[in-house]
């Protein structure tokens, strides 16, 4: 706010505009400013023989920033999800042509060794998975999994990703419980700890939170405001308001294409595209 | 009346109808075999009665009346019996009155109209002997050798039980040096053949050898001779003592006690001194061996021989059937030839039984153990090992048997098993190994339990091919003993299904062998509910432990 | 991403365009009703006229109650349908042009209440004795219409042209106020008089920086931009430079 004695000492346009200027400047993010953590490189994706999915994608994921992508069902942002730590690869006749570099190396390289990628891109996924353990043996999973054996080492490992997951408080006292005795939400957040339990760079979260009520949801997007200290986040959602709410920059893809890659205030004030003006406010095209 | 019908009342009611009939079935034949199988256990009153046809002497009845019916004098004609005149309809009345020895049969139809003087005494003898069946009479006196030691009915009955016990005792100790001393004897004086034999194909015979494998032998001769003896004279001991009964002709029968398993007086017992008997009979046969064509004793060796049977072939198809499973759901790439794989594995279980046991003498019996024979025990040859029908090769047939169903559940498990699960796995930097054992496996164990019990259900069931690849009507011994090594693959085993079919179709005595046939199913209902109750409870317990919270 | 009246009634939603319709229609309204009121204000202040005055008064009572409302509604479409973008930014221009209208509305009132302080003091004397302010009444009342215009329309460039009245407006007061000062130093008795046509030039002179502000909304409106507090030139730079 500008009150009338600036108004009226500073009576030239020219200043009092600088002084907006540098306001916003320190608000906005610009995505070329950013560190990549990811760099997509003209990627196709093809199911089968048909057209392809992703048609020719190219973005740059910022390092230790969340970044949303919202679209129509079917638009490819999961697929393209998907492609961050090779889970395509599970599904039959699928065909990928183009670069993901992770920190300047193609993840599609033959030399990559997918599990130790899976490792460095931990994910989240729509429905609460966790494994039918107890919530300890659930955080020690990928741990055990890396040969790690040594009792004190397990358990620093898995309090400190629980706490990280904010998860802690709630279940210190019955860490040798079955897991499924949570509630989705912390069902959710294990699944979390889970993921950042070994350490990687990305946590890639598919619709974390559509299957949980409001609270749980809200402790889940916090969550992920704290996470992103640490780490570089790729959220998927089908709710907007989430994508607004969490995110620091926003992609809109529809049918394949990106259609427009954003920061999250000027996408969801004055979109660009006229394609993500019509989805984000709900119109037809 | 067309409002009724689409109001879907009539669906409901047709639906309840059939699920009450399926019920009704099943219940009523558990009740049958239940009644008449425990029914056989119960120790009935045996009657007295004077018995005299027209033209005929007048003769005394004694037994137990096992069955009735009431037919036209025709039928009774036609039967070789006598006819009441002016009567329409007549009754006639099975008596069992046991003496087989005596009079050749131990069943008799008698017709009711000509008896007279039924009566209960209480002074009439059961005696279960180890021969010829029950014995029904009256007891008059005890002889030790030639002593008289009790010559009234009342004395013989104050010793009696004493010297029933004795007598078992001493059965119990000639079967003690038969089984263990002896049969030990035995066992080496055959490992000693088998070593000259060895000798013999390696042809390393040498004059020495053969000295030191006589010298043993006639050791193992001499021992064996100790033991003919001691058996000898426990023999002599217990025949000497012997039991004087009247039979219902007033003949006096002497019957060694040697021969008697045991002896009752129905008439002269109480309610609970009837149940004390009861519990015995039930737990005899439960725990006995069978006897006198498998008419009479116990089913021990055909319950164990099924439980160890049914417990092998868990132990072989498990692992199988839940490899290929996961081979087959997981790994194999999905196409036409897995589609074929997976139907003929489906037809597989619509294959009869008895093809399957063709199939395991044919391939396990002959070819599989003929090889084993030949490689490993050339030197009892032509004797064969494996070479024969035994409970390895049973239990096999029984799991190939098996396999689909574990293999078709299995399969259904793993598929029920969510994505998300998996990929939660790979997504944490599992391979799909680890994420196969670590976690889709433990979820699907309940699964394969549940085709695990379908499979244990089945193969205890199954008779057919079994007569072919292993099961005998008796087995000399148990397919688990004391002697190395225990668990003894090779030998033939009892089997509770084929004990219904030996002593319900195989038996001289059908009379006899009815109620035993009723008692052997129901113990066989038995055997296979509490199979199936244990997999059920491990099942659940794995269920509990790997339950998921969706759904 | 520019919007136009077309693209704004194509939501999925029947129900949200019917909302954001009827907010428009009634922000119209609204501002019909406070030009009608300046157009009234500045007749009955130049003819004196006590009826229309008081008409003018009790108006304004309506124009308030009608701000309240449409705040109302406002929130309530934030509430139901968090709205986006184009709609986000209509949400908020109408928010804020309502305020300006409201106050539009009270620069009017107090022009007809100078004008019953004239015929109550019975200063009147003679026909067109208050010219100068009506001259410029009629001009801010035009500028009032094509702001309204240019809302309704969505029109950029309408609303652009809106600023440079404003100018134009703000040298007419200037004149006018040089004009009463030189007739006050030359006959102090004339300063009752002048201090009326003063207040009046001044309110209407609000008048004019209050459209001015609208036309700023709605090119935030249509165009996503932020033109507040810049320089003519700047605004007609970024607008229409960029395109």
């Amino acid at each position: 706010m500008i009150d009338d004695t600036i108004m009226d000492t500073a009576p030239t346009h020219a200043m009092s505009r600088q002084y907006f200027e540098n306001q916003n400047e320190r608000r906005k993010l610009n995505i070329d400013y950013e560190e990549a953590c990811i760099e997509v490189k003209n990627l196709r994706l093809y199911y089968g023989a048909s057209d392809p999915t992703l048609k020719k994608v190219s973005m740059k994921i910022p390092a230790r920033r969340v970044t949303a992508f919202i679209g129509p069902s079917g638009c490819g942002k999961s697929t393209l999800l998907r492609c961050f730590n090779r889970m395509n690869d599970l599904v039959d006749n699928v065909r990928i042509e183009g670069e993901v570099l992770l920190d300047g190396k193609n993840i599609y390289d033959r030399s990559v060794d997918v599990a130790e990628l899976r490792r460095r891109v931990g994910m989240v996924f729509q429905k609460p998975n966790p494994f039918p353990k107890t919530i300890y043996e659930n955080v020690a999973y990928g741990l055990r999994l890396q040969g790690i054996k040594d009792r004190s080492t397990l358990d620093n490992a898995v309090e400190k990703s629980l706490k990280g997951a904010a998860l802690w408080d709630e279940v210190k006292d019955r860490l040798h419980a079955n897991a499924f005795g949570l509630s989705g939400g912390q069902q959710q957040r294990l699944v979390i700890a889970r993921a950042i339990a070994i350490e990687p760079e990305v946590i890639l979260l598919d619709e974390p939170a559509s299957a949980l009520d409001p609270i749980s949801t809200a402790k889940i997007e916090e969550l992920i405001y704290a996470l992103k200290e640490r780490y570089t986040i790729v959220i998927v959602t089908h709710n907007m308001q989430q994508a607004a709410r969490v995110s620091d920059y926003t992609a809109y893809m529809y049918l394949g294409e990106l259609i427009e890659f954003e920061d999250t205030l000027s996408l969801f004030t004055n979109p660009s595209q006229k394609a993500t003006e019509d989805y984000i406010t709900g119109r037809y095209g | 009346m067309k409002k009724w019908m689409s109001s879907g009342t009539p669906w409901i009611w047709l639906n309840a109808g059939a699920v009450s009939l399926s019920l009704v079935m099943v219940v009523g034949l558990l009740m049958l075999i239940t009644v008449r199988g425990l029914g056989h256990f119960w120790p009935s009153q045996v009657v007295e009665a004077w018995y005299q046809p027209p033209g005929s002497e007048r003769v005394r009845l004694l037994g137990e009346v096992v069955n009735s019916e009431t037919v036209t004098p025709a039928v009774l004609a036609d039967a070789g019996m006598s006819v009441p005149e002016g009567a329409s309809l007549v009754t006639r009345l099975l008596f069992k009155h046991g003496n087989r020895d005596l009079t050749g049969r131990d069943f008799h139809w008698y017709v009711e109209p000509f008896m007279s003087a039924r009566a209960n005494p209480a002074d009439v003898i059961v005696i279960e002997r180890m021969e010829w069946g029950n014995f029904y009479g009256y007891l008059r006196a005890l002889h030790a050798g030639s002593n008289v030691v009790a010559d009234n009915a009342d004395s013989a009955r104050g010793l009696l039980k004493d010297w029933v016990q004795r007598a078992q005792d001493l059965r119990q100790r000639i079967r003690t040096i038969e089984r263990r001393d002896i049969g030990r004897v035995n066992d080496r004086m055959e490992a000693l053949r088998l070593e000259q034999r060895r000798h013999e194909l390696a042809g390393t015979l040498s004059a020495s050898a053969l000295q030191s494998l006589a010298q043993r032998q006639a050791a193992l001769d001499q021992e064996y001779e100790q033991y003919e003896q001691q058996r000898q004279a426990l023999r002599d001991e217990l025949r000497q003592d012997v039991l004087v009964a009247e039979t219902m002709d007033g003949r006096l029968i002497k019957i060694p006690l040697a021969n008697i398993v045991n002896t009752y007086m129905p008439n002269a017992m109480g309610l609970f001194a009837k149940l004390m008997l009861y519990g015995h009979n039930l737990v005899e046969f439960v725990t006995g061996s069978p006897r006198e064509a498998n008419t009479e004793g116990g089913v021990f060796p055909a319950i164990f021989g099924t439980v160890m049977m049914v417990l092998l072939m868990s132990i072989i198809v498990t692992p199988m059937g839940v490899l290929a499973a996961i081979y087959l759901r997981e790994y194999a790439k999905q196409g036409l030839f897995v589609r074929m794989i997976r139907i003929s594995v489906n037809n597989l279980a619509g294959v009869p039984s008895i093809v399957f046991g063709v199939f395991g003498l044919g391939f396990f019996v002959y070819w599989m153990g003929g090889s084993i024979d030949r490689l490993f025990f050339p030197e009892s040859l032509p004797s064969p090992t494996f070479g024969t029908p035994g409970l390895l090769w049973a239990s096999l047939t029984l799991a190939l048997l098996t396999l689909p169903v574990v293999i078709v559940a299995t399969e259904e498990g793993l598929t029920r098993i969510p994505r998300a699960v998996r990929e939660g796995s790979l997504a944490l930097g599992a391979t799909k190994a680890e994420t196969l054992w670590r976690v889709v496996v433990p979820m699907a164990a309940p699964a394969m339990m549940t085709g695990l019990i379908l499979a244990v259900a089945r193969a205890a069931g199954e008779v057919a091919p079994l007569m072919l690849v292993g099961v005998v009507k008796l087995a000399p011994n148990l397919p688990l003993d004391a002697e190395f090594p225990f668990l003894h693959l090779d030998r033939k085993f009892m089997h509770l299904g084929f004990h219904i079919f030996d002593v319900g179709f195989q038996s001289p005595n059908v009379e006899a062998a009815r109620p035993l046939v009723y008692a052997t199913a129901l113990m066989l209902v038995v055997l296979i509910v509490i199979l199936n109750l244990t997999a059920i409870a491990i099942r659940n317990h794995l269920r509990e432990k790997y339950k998921s919270g969706s759904d | 991403m520019d919007i136009d009246n077309q693209r704004l009634g194509r939501h999925i939603s029947q129900r949200f365009n019917n909302e954001l319709e009827d907010l428009r229609n009634r922000v119209l309204a609204m501002g019909g009703l406070v030009e009608q009121q300046v157009a009234d204000a500045v007749v009955a202040f130049a003819s004196a006229d006590a009826a229309l005055a008081e008409q003018v008064i009790v108006k304004d009572m309506k124009v308030n109650s009608m701000e309240v409302a449409i705040d109302e509604e406002c929130t309530q479409v934030i509430a139901r349908r968090q709205p986006t973008a184009s709609d986000l930014r209509l949400i908020v221009a109408v928010i804020k042009t309502i305020t300006d209208l409201e106050r539009m509305g009270d620069q009017a009132e107090r022009i007809a209440r100078m004008a019953l302080h004239i015929v109550d003091q019975d200063r009147v004397r003679r026909v067109g004795h208050y010219d100068e302010v009506r001259t410029m009444g009629n001009y801010v009342t035009a500028m009032v219409h094509d702001t309204l215009d240019a809302f309704a329309r969505l029109d950029v460039e309408a609303a652009l042209k809106v600023p440079r009245d404003d100018l134009t407006a703000d040298r007419q007061y200037d004149n006018i106020m040089r004009q009463q000062i030189t007739f006050i130093m030359e006959d102090p008795r004339s300063i009752t008089r002048s201090l009326d046509v003063m207040w009046a030039a001044r309110a209407l002179e609000r008048i004019g920086d209050h459209s001015r502000n609208i036309c700023e909304y709605v090119i935030y409106l249509v165009k996503g931009k932020n033109v507040r507090h810049t320089s003519i030139e700047e605004m007609e730079q970024t607008l229409l430079g960029k395109r």
